[in-house]
This record gives C-alpha cells, structure tokens and sequence, in this order.
C-alpha cells in the first residue's frame, strides 16, 4: 500500500532531530538549526559551486590564516566559493549534534579524537574507502594511528580521512637534569630524575586532571607497562597486575616528583609550568617548546626533546588523531573530496606552516628527512627536533590495542583514566581500588554501547 | 495622524483593540509562541528521548523504547549521586552568598555617595559581560601558577611559605570556586530587584518608622524585608532555578573535575548526551529535577500570593 504522507516514526525522527540541534544549539551558543536539505540524489552527488569547511582552531599561531588562505586560493582555481569556519576543539560534538539535526551545515567537519570521536557519527557520514584507496595506492598505505582514526573494522570502510596527529613526546629542561646526572630516558629515570628536581624547586609535571593532555599521558604510562583499557577483541581488560603497578607508580611520581598543580591544569597548564622556568619535565606537542620560543628563547634553548620515557614492556604513547569527515547531507560532496585530495597533495606546506606539529597520518605524505624535524634553524642545536621523526614508532591511538569505537570515545570524554590515577594518587583509594573503580565505570560504559 | 482619525479608518480593529479579551491574548502571543516552541517542544521532546535508547549513532536507523531503563541506571551512576549532591550545594550556597552580596549592594547603592553612578555601572557588570568572558578572568585569578588570589594572600602573610591553594585542582576548594564564581554572576541580579524593591517602598512608613526610633537593623529586618520579600522572591525563584540548571561555570572552569566532584547535572546530562552522545541517558539526567523544582516553585508562588493577600 502506498504511504501516504509522514509515518509516525519519520515525523519522531524529524522532530526528534530538530530537538536535539535545539539543544545543542542551546547549550554550545554556537549553532542555530536550519531547515532541512534536499537529500543526494539516487544518482550520487553533483558537482556544486560552494564548499564549506569546519575546522578546529589550532594552537600554532598562523595556522588558521594559512589554510583559510589556502582553502580560498583552491577556489578561486576551481570557481569554488569556499567559506571556513573555526571552532573550538571542545565545541566540535555540539556543533556536530547541530548540524546531523539540521541536516545542513558544513561540507567538511575537523574532528580532534582527544575530545570527540567521529566514530560516534559514523552513521552520518560519507565512506571515505574510495578516496582512502585512491590515497594509498598513491602514497602508501596509513599508520596505524590513521588506521585507528578513520577506519570502521566492522564494517570495512573509511568514516573519516585522517589528518594528522600531535605526537606526544618529552619535553626536559636539558641544564636540570645534565646537573643530576640523569638522562630521562624510561619511567624510572624520570621518577628519580623527579625526585631530585623537586627538591631543587623544579618538578616534573604531567595533568591528572579533565584535558586531553592527562588521557594520553596516563594511557602512555600503561602502555608502558604492559597494561591497556581493552585488548584486541575489545574486551575490558583493565583490572589486570599491569594496570595496577602503573597506578602505583603514578602514584609514586605524583607525591614524589610533581607538585599539588598539577591536579588543576587544563590543557595549557603544562604547556605554562614548562614556560615558566619552574617545571624541568613534561609530555607534550612540541607546542610548549613552540610558545617558549617566542616567549623566552633563552629559556627555550635549554628545553630539550626525547622520546616518551620506555617502560617495563614498552615506549608507547597515546596522541590526538585529526581527521575530516563529509556529512551524508553534505551538499557540495564532490567539493569536499576534490579539497581533501588536493589536501593530500599539499601536505607538506601544511606540516611546515604548523611548525612540525601536524604529524601525518600516511608516512608517504612526508618522507623522511622531515622538513623542520630534521633541521630547525629557529632550534639551538638545529636538528634539536630530530628525535621526533621516530614518533610513529612510539604512537599509538586511544584504542590501542584494539580499535576506536563510542565506547572508546566515551572513556576518553568522561576523563576516567586521569580520574583513575587522581583518586590514587591522592589516596583516595589504593591503586587496586582505584583501578577496580577504573574498571566498573568502563564496563558500565562498553556494555551500554554493545546493547 | 490622530487616534480619531485612525479610528474612523478602521472602526472593526478599533473596536477589536479596545476589547481587552482580545487584546490581551495578542499582545501574549508571541510569548507563549516563544515557550512552547522553544520550551515546551524541546522539553516533551526530552521525556520522550529519556524513555529510549537513542544516541547519535542511532538516531537515523531508528531507535527503541526502553521504559524508565535510562533512570535506573542512573542510580547505579556514582558520577551522578555525585552530581545530584553537587547540584543542591552548588545551587543553595550559591543563591545565599548571592543574597547576601545582592542585599549588602542593594543598601550601599541606595544611599547617595559621590561616584554611585559609576559603582553601580562596575556591579552590574559581572551579570551583564558574557558568562564565558567573566569566567576566563576567573580561571586566570584561580591559576594553579600564577594565581593573583594566592599572591595576595601571601603578601599579606595569610599564605605561608610552600602554602600555594590549588584552587580548581583539589574537590573542596574548586567546589567553593564554582559557588563563588556563580553567585558573583547572579548578586548583581538580585541587588537590582531588592533596589526596585526597596524604593517602592512608601516614604511614609519609612518616616514613621524613624520617629518611633527604628535603627538600621530593626528597619532591615521588620520593614524593609517584609515588604519587599514577595518581590525578591521572584527574583530567588529565578536565580534557583537559573542555578539548578546552570552548567556553563562549570564547564567553563573545571569541565566537573577534579574526579567529577564538581559536576552539576547540567554539566554531566551535556558531557553524556552531547559529547559522549548518548542522547537518552543526557536527556534522563537533564530531567531528572524538573519534578522537584516544579513542586519547589509551586510552593514559593503559593507562599508569595498568601502574603500578597
């Protein structure tokens, strides 16, 4: 029988979806629902003249005006009119609840997977799995951090192309630690190391706090020791002797070579403490070493790179994945991939641009020697940066060693693994307690998104 | 053109406009438009969504009905006991300090000083800068590094040495921040309305209250409060429920940590709902008040019209 009109279960889904922009609108302040697009036609997407980008703010200043500039000099060439917008890495989710309600909104979506997983909106998204193979048979295949980033295990396709990450490696205060006679090399160095600069007045430092800085830390202090949040099969294996001896060394970092502010910091608050003389060690994007420069190069001479510290089992550490998404409802679809392959294309002009910061997610985007990387001439010495073109060796994403998924997402979101350690290290519970606490939370969070 | 003359031009609309049972409902139109598109859908739309599995995954497949499922499980939640609790501290403690900061206004303002114009202007402030602005000044004045509060407080030797609050990183201390932070939003709000208040009040009684010998407490107390409660009481009404249903300190300043004790239930219902987009368990947490402050406002409004009467 012919349907005639709306069913009950279409107008819920309307309205439904119209609810939630109002909400997210409401709550981010950011983004208004507008009326619904006309869907693709059966035929596939058409070629349009506009192309509209939503892109995360970036830390590095200058960043922002360069790809803006770039994305309108790609439409002018193309007859393109491009409009990017900027956003908050915070406001992405909210901004994204907005836009699948509206089902309008922007042709390209940034996403940081420190803060907000695009696995959550796979289902509104395009399959990315032509331009990806398109990509690779070109430059190779993507790391596993791109892997875990944008691709779907269970249903075999792209959901996302992946960007580029920040790798996370140590950034030390060169003068402190040459005058303890220590090399922060593994975690242990780093406690003893610790111990000694705090009593100097010179603490290490790493978040345990709500920020993505203390979710990719911790992960990496677990890693390194043999532990992890879920194996491969995605089953919660975090109570396990590996966990609970990663706690208690945390604990033992935090009363032993770090200071109460740490349990305070946001994002920027290690990127301040290394900036201000005080701090002698920390795990961060180079951004920190970037900032001093320009705020202190004298200071900044001294602040040396390494690699995560190597654990018992390991030298892992966690990063912050970008990739970009293209809406279902997406009306300039074409655009949006013809953009993300001349992306691709350009991508060392990007690298550049963010000073070495924006790791690519396909080695054959940037081959070795890295430009920056391998010879700074803002660094003293200039190959200071040298050491972070081994980071695909030692990076690894929030999954690992199983894949991203909302569950995944969720345990980054809700902050529990920094909590985790918090509650230890403050003698809130024992680390067993802790870790079981860790645990419960998980599994609560992994059963609701398997039912 | 005059009032006659439009009146000739169009007697029937005249004659509409003059009838208050037609006016009324006009001029309350757009209101009520305004609440139930923009409250009223959104709000039946989240009782729906509490009763389902929806998330943003599934929201195009289509999802189920789930019962009271998602406001089971919040009991089970140690995070949102945690908020509850939180939700009622932070909304009491911020409402009181902000009447007494509100009412301690409210009387310096009435008396006449040289530059109140210009203090009346800075108090407003805070209530009338952007939240998200006030608050980036917060979070510099409760830095963990370069806190001015801490400094001010060692200057004047009320910090010893290696004594260095953390002002956001320890639960008791960010607890008091978001308090402090939030009624430092609202008291300008409320001196506003005890001034308004205050001023209708009739000169007369202020005078006779004078030559019966009243002093400053006994007028506070036993005439000015009195009389100007059934005001501030819309104005308490008001900032409670702006309060309950506030997150924006809270995720402005702490994001609900140090391990989750500060989050509100507005904080947790967006961090589960939007950012970790679980939509129905966001919505189930977000409703979880409104029964209890409907029931609460029900209560005031009724004390209020028996003193009116």
């Amino acid at each position: 029988m012919a349907q005639k009109g709306m069913s009950r279960r279409d107008f819920l889904k309307t309205v439904g979806m119209t609810g939630i922009g109002l909400a997210a609108a409401g709550l981010s302040g950011c983004a208004t629902p507008q009326a619904p697009a006309a869907t693709p036609t059966a035929a596939g997407p058409t070629k349009t003249e506009e192309l509209k980008l939503l892109l995360i703010s970036h830390f590095v200043a200058g960043y922002d005006d360069w790809i803006k500039k770039f994305a309108m000099e790609w439409g002018e060439a193309n007859g393109v009119r491009v409009t990017v917008d900027f956003i908050n890495n915070l406001d992405v989710s909210a901004r994204g609840a907005a836009e699948v309600a509206a089902q309008k909104g922007h042709d390209i979506v940034q996403w940081d997977q420190a803060v907000s997983s695009p696995f959550l909106w796979k289902n509104h998204t395009v399959d990315l799995s032509e331009l990806v193979a398109e990509v690779e048979s070109e430059y190779g295949e993507f790391s596993a951090v791109g892997k875990q980033a944008g691709y779907d295990a269970t249903t075999g396709t792209w959901f996302s192309l992946p960007i580029f990450y920040m790798a996370f490696p140590a950034l030390y205060r060169k003068d402190l630690w040459d005058e303890i006679g220590i090399e922060p090399d593994t975690w242990d160095d780093v406690l003893e190391g610790g111990r000694k600069l705090k009593e100097m007045g010179n603490p290490i430092g790493i978040p345990i706090s709500h920020g993505s800085d203390g979710n990719v830390n911790w992960r990496g202090l677990i890693w390194s020791f043999g532990g992890a949040i879920q194996d491969e099969e995605q089953n919660v294996v975090i109570n396990s002797p590996e966990v609970v001896e990663a706690v208690k060394f945390a604990r033992a970092l935090y009363k032993e070579a770090m200071t109460e502010e740490v349990l305070a910091w946001d994002d920027t608050g290690n990127n301040r403490f290394i900036a201000s003389g005080k701090g002698s060690w920390i795990i961060n994007p180079i951004s920190a070493y970037r900032s001093t420069q320009n705020s202190d190069p004298e200071l900044a001479d001294k602040i040396f790179v390494w690699k995560p510290p190597q654990g018992p089992k390991a030298r892992l550490m966690g990063v912050t994945p970008h990739s970009w998404t293209i809406w279902k409802f997406a009306e300039n679809q074409v655009n949006a991939m013809e953009f993300m392959r001349h992306f691709v294309a350009n991508y060392r002009v990007c690298f550049e641009t963010s000073g070495g910061y924006n790791f690519p997610m396909n080695p054959g985007w940037l081959p070795q020697p890295m430009p920056i990387l391998s010879n700074d001439p803002t660094s003293n010495p200039p190959d200071k940066l040298a050491v972070l073109q081994t980071a695909p060796e030692w990076s690894v994403a929030f999954g690992y060693p199983g894949p991203s998924s909302p569950a995944i997402g969720e345990v980054v979101s809700t902050y529990i693994i920094p909590d985790m350690i918090a509650q230890a290290a403050t003698d809130q519970l024992t680390p067993e307690e802790a870790v079981a606490w860790a645990e419960e939370q998980i599994k609560r969070i992994f059963q609701k998104w398997q039912t | 053109m005059t009032a006659t003359a439009q009146r000739r031009g169009s007697p029937r609309l005249s004659y509409l406009l003059d009838r208050t049972e037609v006016l009324g409902p006009m001029l309350m139109a757009p209101a009520i438009l305004y609440m139930v598109v923009l409250l009223g859908f959104p709000f039946l739309l989240a009782i729906y969504f509490s009763l389902t599995d929806v998330t943003i995954n599934n929201i195009q497949l289509g999802f189920s009905f789930v019962g009271v499922k998602n406001f089971a499980a919040l009991f089970r939640d140690a995070i949102f006991r945690q908020a509850l609790r939180n939700t009622l501290i932070f909304a009491i403690s911020s409402q009181l300090l902000a009447m007494i900061l509100g009412q301690t206004t409210a009387l310096v303002l009435m008396r006449n000083f040289r530059g109140k114009t210009l203090v009346r202007v800075l108090i407003l402030l805070p209530w009338a800068v952007p939240i998200a602005l006030g608050v980036l000044g917060w979070k510099w004045m409760f830095d963990s590094l370069y806190s001015i509060i801490n400094w001010t407080l060692r200057a004047l030797h009320i910090l010893g040495p290696g004594q260095w609050p953390q002002w956001l990183g320890t639960p008791t201390l960010a607890m008091i921040s978001i308090i402090v932070v939030h009624a430092w939003k609202s008291f300008p709000f409320i001196a506003v309305i005890i001034m308004g208040a205050i001023g209708a009040i009739p000169q007369d009684i202020i005078d006779a209250a004078k030559v019966d010998g009243a002093g400053f407490w006994r007028q506070t107390f036993q005439i000015n409060l009195p009389i100007v409660a059934p005001i501030v009481s819309v104005g308490v009404i008001f900032g409670t429920v702006f309060a309950f249903t506030d997150m924006s300190v809270v995720w402005l300043l702490t994001k609900g940590g140090p391990i989750n004790s500060t989050h509100v239930l507005g904080s947790y219902a967006f961090q589960v709902g939007i950012v970790s987009g679980d939509i129905g368990q966001g919505a189930a947490i977000s409703l979880f008040l409104v029964p209890i402050l409907m029931l609460a406002m029900v209560l005031t409004l009724r004390a209020m019209r028996r003193r009116e009467l």
